[in-house]
């Protein structure tokens, strides 16, 4: 059953004459409960398309169009007080650097029982049984200690389970976590990400996981989508993505894991970087950094086409897929 | 937090010894004495008003009986110019006209600086908040000796609506125009100091955090925001304080108010040794009272220094 689906999303960005395409007109379904990575480099879209599915774009950003249908209701069409029931409630959010993204001069209770207040009709102290148990529920150990802390007095691990026990408190139906272990210690994001992974199986949630990193996305998602300057290049399920990507942008992902490279041997990298917002090229946006690259994809952007379970945007995938058609009709 | 209080008033003592030996030095070094006059004293009488004021005595003997006085009998000692008045008189006369306008000063600075801020910052470029700048820039260009006279001119010589000087006790009348020429041009900084302040902290990331949690704007603005907002204009204040203490020697001499900036001007005429050193005991003190006051309330706001603290 489809819990949010997104359809022809555009952001843009104002500028002093006019504006830019941060993202431009993606389209995607998440199910109930179901694990979604979304992954690319940085300044691919990722991150704008977590924040305006929590409407929490800021100037310049804005929504230009499209439709974000969210349990039935279409977040960009929402009053600023709908909005506020539904972040924090049924849409929650992880940040990345939980060192800035806590309040320095609140209590991690206050933080707590602020969020359920404003929700819940509780009294203080019943929503501070309700902060404990959460805190119980991500192994913070004595958490009763904790609620009276403030954040700077607690680890960087730490304050990050508290970041994901606040997102928890109201049992949301979906989490956008946007980079939710960039800014830890390596030796505690695979902690996080087991806490998140268990969390979103046991309560049942929702979990849009953007990251950068494929071996994350590979061992939490089910479902990844690929960006590449504001547009999704590449969607499917996570496994076939790692095994066997389509589109050329994917592969050099895939292939620039230190992993695919043997021991010694200088690490693989796609060569070039991502066109900015402001300078467009005509076509698919990845071509002047694609090998394969011919006069189609230097005038012509690639639609996201089905093909089977995966969808690509690519030209090359589409002649592939042509005449492997024309050879099948053949035989 | 006590025991901190306590550590820091432990430790001026010695400060303020150094002070007073400094400024009891430096004063003797000035050219001419409290009873160097044009027509010089008969040299007997001389003798005699050095005696009677010990200073006659070598200048480490005086310095000795200047300290044993303060702290053992907090006695400032005679005045050498104004006949029957000590500098205890004189401060007890003159300070409590210098604290009221201070005071209501400190609080106009703050009353209406850090809502102007907010406003301007919530706001931002609009018309609120150019004006809020404009006001800034002007304050800037007429600092309180431009001010207070235009002042006067204004609302005393053409509008007649309050009196050009004088303290009669410290009725309002009288305290308004002191208090508000001396913090202008602090109330504009204030404003600007809290209006980037708070637009600063708006763009935090807990702010935003605050928002996906669902928070009403007011609740963000005055539970997530304000504090960490306060926190530059509250060392901005601190010397600032003090300032408006020390800097209200115009203010007295212009206003006559009777303030001990007009002692201190007098006194430094006339070579008042003892009320000069009287004063600037005084003034560092206050520097010492109001910058502790200013930690605490920084310690108050920020949970970390107040760890800090302990």
């Amino acid at each position: 059953m489809t819990l949010l689906s997104v359809r022809d999303l555009t952001v843009k960005f104002k500028t002093r004459e006019s504006s830019v395409t941060a993202l431009d007109g993606i389209s995607f379904d998440i199910a109930r409960g179901e694990r979604v990575g979304v992954v690319g480099e940085s300044g691919a879209g990722k991150s704008i398309t977590g924040f305006a599915l929590m409407n929490l774009l800021s100037r310049p950003g804005y929504i230009d169009g499209g439709q974000i249908l969210f349990e039935g209701q279409d977040v960009t069409k929402m009053t600023p007080k709908q909005v506020r029931a539904m972040r924090g409630n049924r849409m929650a959010m992880i940040f990345q650097d939980p060192m800035v993204t806590l309040n320095p001069v609140l209590t991690i209770g206050q933080q707590m029982i602020e969020t359920l207040r404003a929700h819940r009709k509780l009294s203080k102290e019943e929503a501070r049984q309700i902060a404990l148990v959460k805190l119980k529920e991500v192994y913070i150990p004595s958490p009763e200690a904790r609620l009276d802390q403030y954040p700077h007095e607690l680890s960087g691990g730490m304050r990050q389970r508290i970041v994901i026990a606040i997102a928890l408190l109201l049992d949301p139906q979906l989490i956008i976590a946007d980079e939710p272990t960039t800014a830890l210690d390596v030796t505690i994001q695979a902690d996080i990400m087991d806490l998140l992974l268990e969390m979103c199986r046991s309560n049942m949630v929702g979990l849009m996981l953007i990251t950068h990193d494929l071996g994350v996305v590979s061992q939490v998602t089910e479902r990844t989508m690929v960006m590449y300057a504001g547009r999704i290049i590449e969607s499917g399920r996570t496994r076939s993505i790692i095994n066997d990507p389509q589109h050329p942008y994917t592969q050099g992902l895939i292939n620039a894991l230190p992993q695919q490279t043997p021991p010694g041997s200088r690490l693989k990298q796609i060569p070039g970087t991502m066109p900015t917002l402001s300078a467009m090229p005509q076509g698919c946006p990845f071509h002047p950094r694609c090998a394969l690259a011919t006069d189609e994809c230097r005038a012509v952007m690639p639609p996201l086409t089905q093909y089977g379970e995966v969808q690509v945007a690519c030209h090359e995938v589409q002649r592939l897929h042509r005449e492997l058609a024309k050879m099948e009709a053949a035989q | 937090m006590l025991q901190y209080t306590f550590r820091r008033t432990l430790a001026v003592l010695p400060t303020i010894i150094c002070l007073i030996v400094i400024c009891f030095f430096l004063m003797r070094l000035a050219p001419g004495g409290p009873f160097t006059s044009e027509r010089p004293l008969p040299p007997a009488i001389m003798a005699n008003v050095l005696e009677r004021y010990g200073l006659d005595q070598p200048l480490h003997v005086q310095l000795w009986t200047y300290l044993k006085n303060i702290f053992f009998h907090f006695d400032f000692g005679p005045s050498f110019s104004q006949r029957d008045r000590d500098v205890n008189d004189i401060i007890a006369a003159g300070f409590p006209v210098t604290l009221t306008y201070g005071f209501w000063s400190a609080v106009f600075v703050l009353a209406l600086g850090i809502p102007l801020g907010i406003i301007a910052a919530l706001r931002q470029n609009s018309l609120w908040d150019y004006i809020m700048t404009g006001f800034a820039i002007f304050s800037q260009i007429f600092p309180n000796f431009v001010l207070a006279p235009l002042m006067v001119l204004t609302f005393t010589l053409a509008w007649g609506l309050l009196p050009g000087g004088g303290w009669n006790g410290g009725q309002w009348e009288y305290v308004i125009m002191p208090a508000v020429a001396l913090g202008t041009s602090y109330l504009a900084n204030v404003a600007r100091i809290t209006r980037s302040s708070l637009l600063e902290v708006l763009g935090a990331p807990y702010i935003r955090t605050a928002r996906a949690k669902g928070l009403a704007e007011r609740t963000i603005l005055w539970r997530h925001a304000l504090k960490p907002t306060l926190l530059p204009v509250i060392s901005y204040m601190s010397p600032v304080f003090v300032y408006m203490i020390t800097g209200s020697v115009f203010i007295d001499v212009f206003f006559s108010t009777g303030g001990i900036g007009q002692s201190f001007i007098d006194a430094a005429y006339t070579r008042d040794y003892s009320v000069i050193l009287g004063l600037a005991i005084l003034y560092s003190v206050l520097t010492f009272v109001l910058n502790l006051g200013v930690d605490l309330a920084y310690a108050a706001i920020d949970p970390k220094v107040r760890s800090g603290l302990k």
